[in-house]
């Protein structure tokens, strides 16, 4: 009775409600859009241009505080995109890299960290952006149009040339890998955070208290390898593409 | 507990997979994204580690010329020390000739006084001596002399 009892609690502060494929529409003309992904999308833009703005408000030469901090994670962007794309090529590319890179971190970690399912809103619940499909092939399609654009500016047409190289056969697995490339992006981190967010609630759901931590501390993990490998990836698929056939970047 | 779990998968509208409207948008938002972040991070930031890095090089280069010219500097006193030393070292062996010399001359002179001395002092022993002699022999004479007048008497005496 007892037992039943502290259920019906924990069911009635619904903290541990899961509901996928449940979404908060909103209507714009004769479109439907998810607007549970752009409240939380909303908010983790925020926090990046809020510490943006912290950050570069008063520039200094000898960096202090939050500037040390956000130079840091430039560096790290920096250094990321450098790896993947070389020294000569990499710096129009670290806003976008960086970009994806942040977003989907700070995205993930809002969703492991900030108990967004207290906040109620009419239909669905909110989470982390990454969790919804529409956000991770959006940055996938991108990222592929990133390196279409890196190829074709950097070899023209030629750019599809390459796809018979070494050896003409290669062309049908070539034209496959742009397909497949934008869907395995799209698909590990769509799957990853959203599996990572079913496996916490339903852990939360089963013992609520303290059990759950242990998942919860390598979910946030995960959303950090997970952000890493995305901007990686993408990255490295920028690289790829302007790669000339000496192969003599990766410096 | 299970009621909880809902899988709206299987619904006309919704499931994991809905993709609509809100792929564009996103993608739209995120250049934007990209953009601003462009403009407000990656710019001033990527700038100021830029130019620290150009700040710290150039220091660097300017220690090291500096280091050089140090060193140049060094270099050039050595020489010039070890120039007025040996003009040193020079002039104490000239005074030190010149010390010599002098002293050596008026060594010399003093002899040479001293010889003219010598000489002047023996002569005029010699000078003494003749006269004494001389005025010895005269005595002698004298008294010679009177001797002789007493013993032979004065008219023998001339």
């Amino acid at each position: 009775m007892e037992l039943a009892n502290t259920i019906n609690l924990f069911n009635s502060v619904n903290l541990a409600a899961i509901e996928v494929g449940e979404h908060f529409y909103w209507e714009i003309g004769k479109y439907k859009i998810h607007g549970q992904v752009f409240l939380s999308s909303w908010f983790v833009i925020g926090v990046l241009l809020i510490a943006s703005f912290v950050a570069t408000r008063n520039v200094q030469r000898i960096p202090t505080g939050f500037q040390n901090f956000m130079e840091y994670v430039l560096d790290f962007l920096r250094g990321l995109a450098k790896e993947q794309i070389g020294e000569k090529e990499y710096r129009p590319w670290v806003p976008f890299i960086g970009t994806l890179f942040l977003f989907i971190f700070v995205s993930n970690w809002a969703g492991a960290l900030i108990p967004w399912k207290l906040i109620e809103i009419p239909e669905g619940e909110l989470s982390a952006p990454t969790v919804d499909i529409n956000t991770t092939v959006a940055f996938a399609l991108l990222t592929s149009l990133a390196y279409f654009y890196a190829g074709i500016s950097k070899k023209g047409l030629g750019y599809f040339a390459d796809y018979a190289q070494p050896s003409p056969i290669m062309v049908p697995f070539r034209a496959i890998e742009d397909f497949t490339r934008p869907l395995s992006l799209s698909f590990r981190l769509f799957g990853n955070i959203l599996a990572d967010e079913l496996a916490v609630g339903v852990l939360v759901l089963l013992v609520p208290l303290i059990v759950p931590l242990p998942l919860m501390v390598l979910g946030l993990f995960t959303s950090a390898i997970q952000a890493l490998i995305f901007a990686t990836l993408a990255a490295s698929y920028i690289g790829e593409a302007m790669e000339t056939h000496g192969g003599e970047h990766h410096d | 507990m299970t009621q909880c779990i809902l899988l709206a998968a299987e619904t006309a509208e919704g499931g994991l997979f809905d993709i609509n409207a809100t792929l564009p948008l996103m993608a739209i938002q995120f250049l934007l994204l990209a953009t601003i972040l462009n403009i407000l991070f990656y710019k001033p930031l990527g700038k100021a580690i830029d130019d620290r890095a150009n700040y710290v090089q150039g220091q660097l280069d300017q220690a090291k010329k500096q280091k050089q010219e140090a060193i140049a500097l060094a270099q050039k006193y050595e020489q010039e020390l070890k120039e007025v030393r040996k003009q040193s070292q020079g002039i104490i062996a000239t005074a030190q000739s010149e010390a010599q010399k002098i002293v050596s001359d008026q060594v010399q002179q003093a002899q040479q006084e001293v010889i003219v001395e010598r000489q002047k002092a023996s002569d005029q022993i010699e000078a003494e001596r003749v006269a004494a002699l001389s005025s010895l022999e005269q005595e002698v004479t004298t008294l010679t002399r009177q001797i002789l007048e007493k013993v032979v008497g004065l008219e023998f005496v001339k």
